[in-house]
C-alpha cells in the first residue's frame, strides 16, 4: 500500500472515532453522559484490535481492548451480520471495567465479510443493583452493583431487540432516559458503520485491513523507541489502598516493574486479596492503568492505540484486588483503585524517570449520589418524572509536576467526567448547592506545589434521600516527589438539621438524608515535587495572596514569612537558613 | 460610493478601496503595529487613498475586520479585571467542569493549565443569592453594593465582571450592582452577565462574561482611537466593526460588547463568500481559506454563514453568535516532518511569515506545505506575488532532500507529492467535519476557495470530495477585507427560556418574541437603523428534556399561534433526524433560549462587471506541475488576461499576483461577468 493512502485511511480512523462520540454525547440522556463527557469510542480491526480511538476517557478504552473481544467472541462471531449491535456491561462475562460502562459493539460488514468493529461506551446514570446511581462501594457481590448484561444482540437489522431492551431497561432506575442512552449509543455505531463503509468503498478493503495492521506496527515502533530510552532495571514499590469499613487494615498494592530494552514488565505479584466491597480491579482495569502509565510516562503524541501496549507485559495473580475473581464487586475499582495504581506506578519509576512523574493526585472520580422522590409536584410533571438520581463527580488535585505546579479541582488519570452545572443541578434537583470553592492548603507544598481540592456543600431540600459517596485518600494521602510533601486527605461531612455533625468515611454506608440536612463533599489534594523551601518567595506569596495557601503554612512549610501582604525577606532568609538544602 | 475595507492580520493588514459608481478596485497591503493597534491600520488607509488618489470626505463607508481581541486573549495582554460572583462560588472561574477535555491530552500529565483570566484575589463574592426559579433566597443590601465597589476600587481593576447565580432566571442582583459600580466607578469597564449572555450553566455564563469585561477597556480604546482619526481625516460615512457573526456593529455597541470580536477577522472571509453566493445563485457553499498558518473551514447554507452560539478560546468557553469555523494547523507554511517510526505529518507547526517556508529565503529551514508546493509546480517560483518577490526552489528542494527525502528513501518530488497529499487529506478532514459530521453530503455544495494559497489547494480537495463546482473570487488573497464592505448590520440578542415546549402556549411564546424585541430596540435606540431597514429573525434553541446540546431552529414567520408551535416542534424533529439519525416522538422538548437577530442590510447589489472577452484566452509560458504521478508542461494564463465569458480546458493553470489555480484534463474553467473563475467537470 503506498504511503498517501495508508496517511488518508490512518488519520481518517481517528477523524471517524471522535465523530461517533459526537453522535453520542449530543444525544444520550445520561447527565453524566452528556454533559460530563463520560462517554468514549473506537474503532477495532477485523481482529478485535483497537485502531483508532478519540481523545475520549481512557479508562474505557483500555478496556475495551478486553471488552470488545469478549464480547464477539461470547456472542459468536459467526452468528453476526450486518446491522447487528452487540450490548454488554459484565465485568465477567464480556471484560467490562465496571456495570454502570455499557458497551455497544458493531460488525462492520463490507462484501460479506467483517472489517472492522465500531465500539461506543457510556456511564449511564443508573444501572439498577442495590443503590440508586448504581454506585455503592460496599455490596455483598457484583450482583448488588446493578444488571449483568452478557454479551447478547440489542439490535438485529438495525431494529432493536425490543424483549432485551425492555428487560434491560426495566432493571433500571430510569428506563425512559435509559431508552435515549440506547439510541445514542446506537447512533454512534450506526455512524461508525457507514464512515467505514465509505472509506473501504473508496480505497478497497485490502487497503484498510493493510492501514490498520500498520497503523498498529507504526504506534509499536514509536512506544519501543521509548521505552528503550528508558534505563534497564527493576524498579519496585509498594503502597497501600483503604478497604471497605473504617477499623479494617489497609490493603497492600505492589508492582515490580521489570525495563529491559525496549520491553517493560510489570509484575503486580504480592498485592492483597480480592476484598468484599466494590473497590476491586477486574483485569481489564488493571491493564488500563498500566498502559495508560506507559504512555503517560513516554510521550503522549505517539497516535493510540493496541499497537502502543505489545511492548507491555503484565503478571497479576488472579483472586487478588488487582485481577479478581468472580463474584467480586468492582465499581470503584474502576474509578479509585485504578488512579491509586498510576500513582503507585510513578512512584515505582520516579528513580527510572524523574522528568516523567508526577507528585501523587486525589485518584478519585469522588462520586456523590442522591436519590429520592422530588417533592416538587410541578417540576415533577414537567420533567415526566417522580423518583430523582443525581451523580455527579468532585473535584480534587492533580500532583506537581517537575517543572510547573499540580492543577487545582480537576479529574485526573485514568477517568475525565466533568462535573455538572450548579445551576442545572438546582433547575432538575432538590438540592442547593451553597458553596464550591477551592480549599486552601490542600495543596501539597514543594518546588512546585501540589493542585488543591475544591469543597462542595449540598443543602437537602428532598423530604427524604438516600446519599452515596465513593471517595479515595481519606486514610492514605497523596504522597509528594523528590521531597515535595504530601496533599490534604479526603474530607466529608453531614450536617444535620437538628445539630451534630457526621464524618463520613471515604467508602462507607448508604446515608439516609433529610430536608436541611447539609452534605460537604471534597476529595483529597495531591503531593508536592521538590523542596518547598526551594520554592521561590514570590510564589509563595501569590498563593497567600490568592488564599490557596495560608500564611501559617507559608511559614512552616515554605520557610516564607509574610507580614501585611508582604515578604519578610530577613525572617525569610533566618527560616530557610535553619534548615539545610533538601532537608 | 467609494468604501474601503479593512482586515487586520497578525502580521500583515490588508486593505481595499471600491468605487460603486466606476467598480474601480485599489489595494494595499502594510505591516500590521501590535503595539499601536490602530496606527497600522489607519496606515492602511492612507496608502489606500493614495493609490486611489482619492480624499477621506470621498469615503462612504469603512467596515473593519481585526484580530486584535484574540491576540490580546491569547497572549494575555487584556486588562486587569475583577470578578465578582455569589458568595461561595468565587472559584467556578477556575474549577471550569473539573474535566480537562477543553485543555489537555487525556495521557498528558505534563500540559500546562491556563492560568485563571481573573487571579483568585480579585475575584469577590457578595452576599446575596437567587434561586433556580428566579425566587430571591438572600436579597442584595446596599450595604453589601457598597462593601463590593469599595473592593473593586481598592484592587485597582481596569474593568469588572458580575456573574451570579442564576441570573438567567433572575437578573435584580446583577443588575443593581453593575448599575452602582457604573456609576460610582465610571473608569472601570463594568460588564454583567445578563447583557452578554443570559443563559444556563454558570461556568461559560462566567467565563463569557469575563472575557467581555477583560477585552472591554482595550477594544474599546482601539474602537474610539479608530473612529477619532477616521473623523481627523474627515471620512464622511459610516465606521462599523465586523463580529465574530459575520455582522457588522456600530462602533458604541461593539465596546460594550467586545466579544463579539473574537472571530473578527476571518468572519469577513466566510461573509463576503455569503454574499458572493447570492449574487452567483448558489445557496450552498463550503470555504476553504488557507493561510500562513492555518486552513479554514466554514459552511453556507441557503446564503447563510451556519453559526454556533458557543465554542472555545485559548480553552475557555465563550457563548456567543459566532461563524463556524473549523480550524486546522495546515496552512502554507506548516511544517512537514517524520516521525521516528516514518509517519509524515504537517503541522501544526508553522514557519508563518516570518522566517517563512525555506523558499521564501528568509532564514526559514524547515520543509513547509508551499516549499512542496514550489517543487512540484503548483506554486511558481518566478512569479510569485506578482513577480515582485523570487522564491528559491533550490533552498525548497535542498530542506525536502534532507528532512524528507532521505528519511522516507525516495525521491525528493516523491516526497513532496506525499506532503501534498497529507495536507489534502488533513484539509478535506477538516471539510468533512464541517459536513459530513453534520449531517450534510459535501457533493450538494459548491467549494469557495480564497487566502493566498486556497486556490493552489482547491481543485485537488474538490476532486477528493466529489464537490462538482470550485468558485476562485477576484482578489482572493484580499478576499476577507473584501468581506468587511459587503457585510450587513447584524446584531444578535437572546432571552432564556427553559420550558417544555408542550406547556406553552401561542401566548406564552409571543410574550417573549415581544419582550425581547424590546431589548432590541432599546439597544439600538441610537444607532441610525429606521424599523423598515431592520429584518429580524428569531431562531430558538431546542432540545430533548434531558440532553445538554441544544439544536437551533428557524421560529416560523409571522404572529406566533399554536400553528407556529406545533411548526416549531416539526422543525426540531426535523433537524434531529437530520443531525442524528432519530427522534424521540414521546419526549418532551425543552425550549432553552430565543434568539433574535437584527439585520439592516447593506447596499450592495452589483459587483463590478467586467468587460466582455475579445476573443480567445491566449496562455503565455508552460510550466512544468506534477499531474497524476508525471511532469507535464501546462500553458499557464494571466488571469489579468481574462475577460468574462472565457472559459479554458484543463490541464492548464490560471496564475495571479497572490495565487495559482492548476486544474487538470477533464475540468473547465469559466469566467464569470464579476471575473470569479468558476471551476466544472468539462
Amino acid at each position: 500500500m503506498d504511503k498517501i493512502t495508508y496517511e488518508i485511511v490512518r488519520s481518517s480512523l481517528y477523524a471517524i472515532a471522535r465523530e461517533m462520540k459526537i453522535a453520542m454525547m449530543r444525544t444520550a440522556a445520561s447527565p453524566i453522559i452528556h454533559a460530563g463527557g463520560d462517554a468514549s469510542a473506537a474503532i477495532f480491526d477485523a481482529d478485535m484490535q483497537l485502531v483508532a480511538q478519540g481523545n475520549d476517557i481512557p479508562t474505557m478504552l483500555g478496556s475495551a481492548v478486553i471488552s470488545t473481544k469478549a464480547s464477539v467472541e461470547a456472542v459468536g462471531r459467526k452468528r453476526l451480520r450486518p446491522g447487528d449491535v452487540i450490548i454488554s456491561n459484565d465485568v465477567y462475562l464480556g471484560g467490562g471495567n465496571h456495570q454502570p460502562d455499557v458497551q455497544f459493539t458493531r460488525p462492520i460488514f463490507y462484501e460479506g465479510a467483517i472489517i472492522a468493529f465500531a465500539m461506543t461506551r457510556g456511564h449511564w446514570s443508573d444501572i439498577g443493583g442495590q443503590t440508586p446511581g448504581s454506585y455503592s462501594p460496599k455490596t455483598w457481590d457484583i450482583f448488588g452493583e446493578g444488571i449483568r448484561i452478557p454479551p447478547v444482540l440489542i439490535f438485529r437489522d438495525d431494529e432493536p431487540v425490543r424483549d432485551v431492551v425492555n428487560l434491560i431497561v426495566q432493571n433500571t432506575r430510569d428506563p425512559a432516559s435509559r431508552l435515549l442512552d440506547i439510541k445514542a449509543q446506537y447512533a454512534g455505531t450506526f455512524v461508525g458503520d457507514d464512515r467505514i463503509r465509505a472509506l473501504a468503498a473508496k480505497y478497497g478493503k485490502q487497503n484498510i485491513a493493510a492501514a490498520m495492521a500498520e497503523s498498529l506496527e507504526h504506534s509499536e515502533r514509536l512506544m519501543r523507541a521509548e521505552i528503550a530510552k528508558i534505563p534497564d532495571g527493576v524498579y519496585a514499590a509498594e503502597d497501600y489502598l483503604e478497604p471497605i469499613g473504617e477499623s479494617a487494615d489497609l490493603l497492600p498494592i505492589k508492582v515490580k516493574v521489570t525495563v529491559q530494552g525496549d520491553r517493560m514488565v510489570f509484575d503486580y505479584t504480592g498485592s492483597a486479596p480480592q476484598v468484599r466491597g466494590g473497590i476491586n480491579c477486574p483485569f481489564a482495569v488493571t491493564c488500563n492503568s498500566t498502559w495508560f502509565t506507559v504512555k503517560a510516562i513516554t510521550d503522549a503524541t505517539i497516535p493510540i492505540n493496541q499497537g502502543c501496549y505489545r511492548p507491555v507485559g503484565i503478571i497479576v495473580p488472579e483472586g487478588t484486588v488487582l485481577n479478581c475473581r468472580y463474584p467480586a464487586s468492582v465499581v470503584s475499582g474502576n474509578t479509585e483503585t485504578s488512579p491509586r495504581v498510576i500513582d503507585l506506578l510513578l512512584k515505582a519509576l520516579a528513580p527510572a524517570v524523574p522528568q516523567r512523574v508526577i507528585g501523587q493526585s486525589h485518584c478519585a472520580a469522588c462520586p456523590g449520589i442522591f436519590a429520592g422522590n422530588d417533592p416538587d409536584e410541578r417540576r415533577s410533571r414537567s420533567l415526566n418524572r417522580k423518583y430523582v438520581t443525581l451523580v455527579d463527580v468532585h473535584a480534587g488535585g492533580l500532583g506537581a509536576r517537575p517543572d510547573k505546579d499540580g492543577i487545582n479541582a480537576i479529574r485526573v488519570h485514568v477517568g475525565n467526567t466533568g462535573a455538572q452545572s450548579i445551576e442545572l443541578i438546582e433547575r432538575q434537583f432538590p438540592l442547593r448547592v451553597e458553596e464550591w470553592s477551592i480549599a486552601r492548603d490542600t495543596g501539597g507544598a514543594g518546588r512546585w506545589r501540589g493542585g488543591c481540592a475544591a469543597k462542595r456543600v449540598y443543602r437537602v431540600l428532598f423530604d427524604e434521600a438516600t446519599c452515596t459517596i465513593s471517595g479515595e485518600r481519606g486514610r492514605v494521602a497523596p504522597d509528594g516527589a523528590f521531597g515535595g510533601r504530601a496533599g490534604a486527605l479526603f474530607d466529608a461531612r453531614i450536617e444535620r438539621r437538628g445539630g451534630g455533625v457526621e464524618t463520613i468515611p471515604s467508602k462507607g454506608d448508604q446515608l439516609v438524608l433529610a430536608r436541611d440536612d447539609r452534605v460537604t463533599i471534597q476529595p483529597a489534594g495531591s503531593g508536592g515535587y521538590g523542596d518547598p523551601h526551594e520554592r521561590p518567595p514570590e510564589r509563595v506569596l501569590a498563593d497567600v495572596l490568592d488564599g490557596y495557601i495560608s500564611s501559617e503554612a507559608a511559614r512552616s512549610l515554605y520557610g516564607v514569612a509574610i507580614a501585611n501582604g508582604q515578604i519578610d525577606e530577613a525572617t525569610t532568609r533566618r527560616l530557610r537558613a535553619g534548615r539545610g538544602v533538601g532537608g | 460610493m467609494k468604501k474601503i475595507g479593512i482586515d487586520v492580520g497578525g502580521t500583515f493588514t490588508d486593505v481595499i478601496l471600491m468605487d460603486d459608481a466606476t467598480g474601480a478596485v485599489f489595494t494595499a497591503k502594510v505591516p500590521t503595529t501590535p503595539r499601536d493597534p490602530a496606527r497600522g491600520a489607519v496606515n492602511g488607509v492612507r496608502r489606500v487613498l493614495e493609490l486611489a488618489s482619492s480624499q477621506g470626505p470621498e469615503i462612504g463607508f469603512i467596515g473593519h475586520g481585526s484580530t486584535i481581541a484574540t491576540n490580546m486573549l491569547v497572549e494575555g495582554k487584556a486588562a486587569r479585571a475583577a470578578l465578582v460572583t455569589t458568595k461561595g462560588f468565587r472559584d467556578i472561574l477556575e474549577i471550569r467542569r473539573v474535566s480537562r477535555h477543553d485543555r489537555a491530552d487525556l495521557y498528558d500529565l505534563f500540559f500546562t493549565n491556563p492560568p485563571p483570566l481573573v487571579p483568585r484575589r480579585w475575584r469577590f463574592e457578595a452576599d446575596e443569592r437567587v434561586l433556580f426559579d428566579g425566587a430571591v433566597e438572600t436579597g442584595l443590601s446596599a450595604a453589601e453594593t457598597e462593601r463590593i465597589i469599595a473592593e473593586i476600587e481598592s484592587s485597582g481593576a481596569e474593568s469588572v465582571a458580575v456573574c451570579l447565580i442564576n441570573s438567567h432566571a433572575n437578573a435584580a442582583h446583577e443588575r443593581a450592582l453593575v448599575d452602582a459600580l457604573r456609576e460610582k466607578l465610571p473608569a472601570v469597564f463594568a460588564t454583567a452577565s445578563y447583557e452578554v449572555n443570559p443563559e444556563i450553566y454558570e461556568y461559560e455564563r462566567t467565563s463569557t462574561t469575563v472575557i467581555n469585561s477583560i477585552l472591554g477597556p482595550r477594544c474599546g480604546s482601539y474602537i474610539r482611537d479608530f473612529e477619532q482619526t477616521m473623523r481627523a481625516s474627515k471620512v464622511a460615512g459610516d465606521v462599523l466593526f465586523m463580529q465574530s457573526n459575520g455582522g457588522l456593529a456600530r462602533g458604541e455597541i461593539v465596546a460594550q460588547r467586545p466579544v463579539a470580536l473574537l472571530e473578527s477577522g476571518p468572519a469577513g472571509g466566510v461573509t463576503a463568500a455569503a454574499k458572493l453566493c447570492e449574487r452567483l445563485k448558489l445557496p450552498n457553499a463550503i470555504t476553504g481559506d488557507m493561510g500562513g498558518t492555518t486552513f479554514d473551514v466554514s459552511l453556507i447554507r441557503g446564503y447563510r454563514a451556519e453559526t454556533r452560539s458557543s465554542g472555545l478560546v485559548n480553552t475557555h468557553a465563550v457563548r456567543f453568535p459566532t461563524i463556524d469555523i473549523e480550524s486546522i494547523g495546515a496552512g502554507g507554511g506548516s511544517v512537514a516532518w517524520i516521525d521516528v517510526g516514518g509517519g509524515v505529518h504537517v503541522g501544526p507547526q508553522s514557519a508563518g511569515a516570518e522566517p517563512g517556508p525555506a523558499c521564501y529565503g528568509r532564514g526559514g529551514d524547515q520543509p513547509t506545505v508551499t516549499d512542496c508546493n514550489v517543487v512540484l509546480g503548483y506554486v511558481d517560483a518566478e512569479t510569485f506575488l506578482g513577480g515582485e518577490f523570487r522564491l528559491d526552489a533550490d533552498a525548497a528542494r535542498r530542506v525536502i532532500e534532507r528532512d524528507l527525502a532521505k528519511p522516507l528513501g525516495c525521491s525528493v518530488l516523491e516526497a513532496a507529492r506525499i506532503v501534498r497529499a497529507v495536507a489534502n487529506a488533513l484539509m478535506a478532514q477538516a471539510i468533512r467535519l464541517m459536513t459530513v459530521e453534520r449531517g450534510y453530503d459535501p457533493r450538494e455544495f459548491a467549494y469557495i476557495c480564497y487566502g493566498g494559497a486556497g486556490p493552489v489547494h482547491a481543485v485537488d480537495l474538490a476532486t477528493e470530495l466529489e464537490i462538482p463546482t470550485v468558485v476562485v473570487p477576484r482578489l482572493p488573497g484580499l478576499f476577507s477585507a473584501f468581506g468587511m464592505l459587503v457585510a450587513d448590520q447584524t446584531y444578535d440578542f437572546q432571552i432564556p427560556v427553559l420550558r417544555n415546549l408542550d406547556e406553552m402556549t401561542a401566548e406564552d411564546f409571543a410574550g417573549k418574541v415581544t419582550e425581547l424585541a424590546r431589548q432590541v430596540k432599546e439597544t439600538l435606540r441610537e444607532a441610525p437603523l429606521s424599523d423598515a431597514d431592520l429584518v429580524l429573525r428569531p431562531r430558538v434553541d431546542c432540545r430533548y428534556l434531558g440532553q445538554a446540546e441544544s439544536l437551533a431552529v428557524e421560529l416560523p414567520e409571522g404572529a406566533v399561534t399554536a400553528a407556529t408551535l406545533a411548526a416549531l416542534r416539526e422543525a426540531f424533529e426535523a433537524e434531529h433526524r437530520r443531525h442524528w439519525n432519530f427522534t424521540q416522538p414521546d419526549r418532551p422538548i425543552s425550549v432553552v433560549n430565543l434568539r433574535l437577530q437584527a439585520v439592516s442590510p447593506t447596499r450592495f447589489d452589483q459587483a463590478a462587471q467586467m468587460e466582455r472577452a475579445r476573443g480567445a484566452p491566449q496562455p503565455g509560458r508552460t510550466r512544468k506541475v506534477l499531474m497524476d504521478g508525471a511532469i507535464a508542461a501546462l500553458p499557464v494564463y494571466a488571469r489579468d488576461s481574462l475577460g468574462s465569458g472565457h472559459a479554458i480546458k484543463g490541464p492548464g493553470i490560471v496564475e495571479e499576483a497572490s495565487s495559482s489555480l492548476v486544474f487538470p484534463a477533464g475540468r473547465k474553467v469559466s469566467v464569470d461577468a464579476e471575473g470569479n473563475l468558476i471551476v466544472t467537470a468539462e
